[in-house]
């Protein structure tokens, strides 16, 4: 048998099991069996919504409803950052999930395990970021019903303007999703350090209004043009346009969102996806998979 | 040899102070700053992160009615008033949740009995873990408050007020220590979800006043706050840089009372509660798991 040949039979990929679904909720039911674990973490988690979401009560009884009004947004605070606050939480989630987890199995040197069984590894991926979703979404649930239910935040939406939101909130899902592959991908290779998922998350913090009305951020051009460089800037503006105002699809502002987003997602997905593979690809070649 | 010796024989001691403590805490310093400077594109990220955090209430500043700040005795000045809150909060918050994730990075990293097994005991190991925490977290506050001056935080500073800053934030350090022992006492039991940082973190955010005037709180969650010592720092130490006060001041004078009672207070509880769990954590012989 000549060299070329023995080295491509040794570098055939196992045959991966082929139920996708069946893997993905072993996964999740694993990461779900974990979380269960740490009792005392989940119920420190659910306090800290309720906590977040009684500081910006407290915060909104210092703002000046008519400057808030000015801008554009009604008079709540409350809602205006209960908003900002519970999708902020995703978006985290979505940037920092798979990369954590990743680096997580890296150091506990399970990564490698994980390759050798016949697990598709994108499945497993996909598995691990779910984990981090369903914590978030018990979050945003928890702030919106701490928010409306317990300290009377007001909003105006109507099935419609639900719907629009929810269609925008899977934008911005799909899209910082994206951002968290390259940033998983990046630290499979780099091992420690999530720079990419810092930066974005740290800007779009600053910059997207999270607490405060992007028109505010007029007076400094610069500011305002690296802000519409983050899809989640544009989906803050849509989901509160649906949410506050009552907002749908028919509304031109709430649809130029819609499009500039999927405009983000069409870019992103692709490089978001090349990027995991590369990380993935490049560990196994240098045989650094479970190295940190 | 009878059995009673040999128990004898292999309990005794081993002798632990050869070096001295400040040496020994010194070399943790050393030690950890190398490992922080290895990480030199994480240390710029850290400050672009708190740089932004700050930042981002240069903007709600500006839809913020400042009456509850006045009628709470600060000058009207809600940028400023939140620099100082979120610079100090941070740096405590830092500084003790560090030193539970030091422990834990020990733990993973299989060095915590190799440590231990040396003649460095844990006091002395809390000690030079917390001072580099603390040194860590000084320079963060240092890059956010001049940050906050940056972009447009009034500082007024007398001689007196300095000084009286100084004492506070002398205090500000031991106090936390102090919760950074408990912090640390419970991880080594739980291993996972230190609930004394994340209570602290937490509470201290609520009802300490970081981004409001604790006159905001209806009156039965106001005394919360007084279980922190955040929340008297924070008071003093803005009554001394908003309003140029200093300790002649009785209500700056009673922070200070209030923080010293707090050090007394709690410093022998919390040393007795990390001993417990440590003890109790080597007799399951579980120090190094995680």
């Amino acid at each position: 048998m000549k060299e070329d040949k023995l080295i491509e039979a040794f570098g055939a990929d196992e045959p991966r099991l082929r139920s996708h679904v069946r893997q993905f909720f072993g996964v999740v039911w694993a990461n779900i069996k974990i979380l269960l674990a740490y009792k005392s973490w989940v119920i420190m988690d659910l306090l800290s919504t309720v906590a977040s979401v009684v500081m910006y009560y407290f915060v909104g009884l210092q703002v000046d409803p008519l400057r808030l009004a000015q801008s554009g947004w009604g008079t709540s605070y409350l809602a205006f950052s209960m908003v900002g606050v519970a999708t902020s939480h995703y978006l985290w989630s979505c940037l920092t999930r798979l990369s954590h987890s990743i680096q997580h199995e890296i150091r506990a040197g399970t990564l490698e395990t994980v390759a050798v069984t016949p697990i598709n590894i994108l499945t497993f991926f996909i598995g691990q970021t779910a984990r981090g979703y369903l914590v978030s979404l018990i979050f945003l649930v928890g702030v919106f019903v701490v928010g409306i239910i317990g300290l009377g935040a007001q909003f105006s939406a109507n099935p419609s303007s639900i719907g629009t939101a929810i269609l925008l909130f899977l934008l911005m899902l799909v899209t910082n999703q994206a951002l968290g592959l390259v940033a998983a991908g990046i630290i499979m290779v780099h091992k420690r350090g999530d720079p990419v998922a810092f930066i974005v998350a740290a800007m779009n913090e600053f910059l997207a209004g999270v607490l405060y009305p992007l028109e505010m951020l007029k007076e400094f051009p610069p500011l305002q043009a690296i802000s519409m460089a983050f899809p989640y800037t544009h989906a803050l503006d849509g989901m509160r346009r649906a949410l506050i105002l009552g907002s749908s699809l028919a509304d031109t502002a709430v649809m130029a969102d819609v499009l500039v987003l999927s405009g983000f997602s069409l870019l992103l997905v692709p490089a978001g996806l090349a990027v995991l593979d590369w990380g993935y690809r490049t560990i196994r070649m240098r045989g650094t998979t479970s190295s940190y | 040899m009878r059995i009673e010796e040999i128990i004898s024989f292999l309990g005794e001691p081993v002798p632990r102070s050869e070096v001295g403590v400040t040496e020994k805490v010194k070399a943790f310093v050393i030690r950890d700053s190398k490992t922080w400077w290895t990480y030199k594109l994480w240390v710029l990220l850290d400050i672009v992160g708190s740089l932004t955090f700050v930042a981002t209430y240069y903007f709600v500043s500006q839809i913020v009615n400042t009456d509850a700040l006045v009628r709470s005795g600060y000058s009207a000045d809600f940028l400023t008033f939140t620099v100082i809150g979120i610079s100090f909060q941070h740096y405590v918050w830092s500084s003790v949740s560090s030193l539970s994730e030091a422990i834990r990075e020990e733990q993973w990293a299989g060095t915590m009995e190799t440590i231990l097994s040396s003649r460095t005991s844990f006091k002395v190991f809390l000690l030079g873990e917390s001072v580099f925490r603390f040194l860590v977290g000084s320079y963060f506050l240092v890059a956010s408050l001049g940050m906050g001056l940056i972009i447009g935080a009034k500082f007024n500073v007398t001689w007196g007020s300095a000084l009286s800053v100084a004492v506070l934030a002398a205090l500000l350090i031991m106090s936390h220590m102090v919760v950074g022992v408990l912090g640390a006492g419970a991880i080594l039991k739980l291993k996972q979800g230190d609930p004394i940082v994340w209570a602290f973190s937490w509470l201290t955010q609520l009802f300490s006043g970081v981004l409001y005037p604790l006159g905001l709180l209806p009156d039965y969650l106001q005394w919360v706050g007084a279980a922190f010592p955040l929340t008297f720092s924070l008071d003093g130490l803005r009554r001394c840089l908003m309003n140029g006060e200093d300790l002649t001041s009785i209500i700056i004078f009673s922070d200070v009372l209030n923080l010293a009672l707090f050090i007394v207070i709690m410093l022998p509880i919390s040393l007795w509660f990390f001993k417990k769990a440590y003890d109790s954590t080597r007799q399951e012989g579980a120090l190094g798991q995680y």
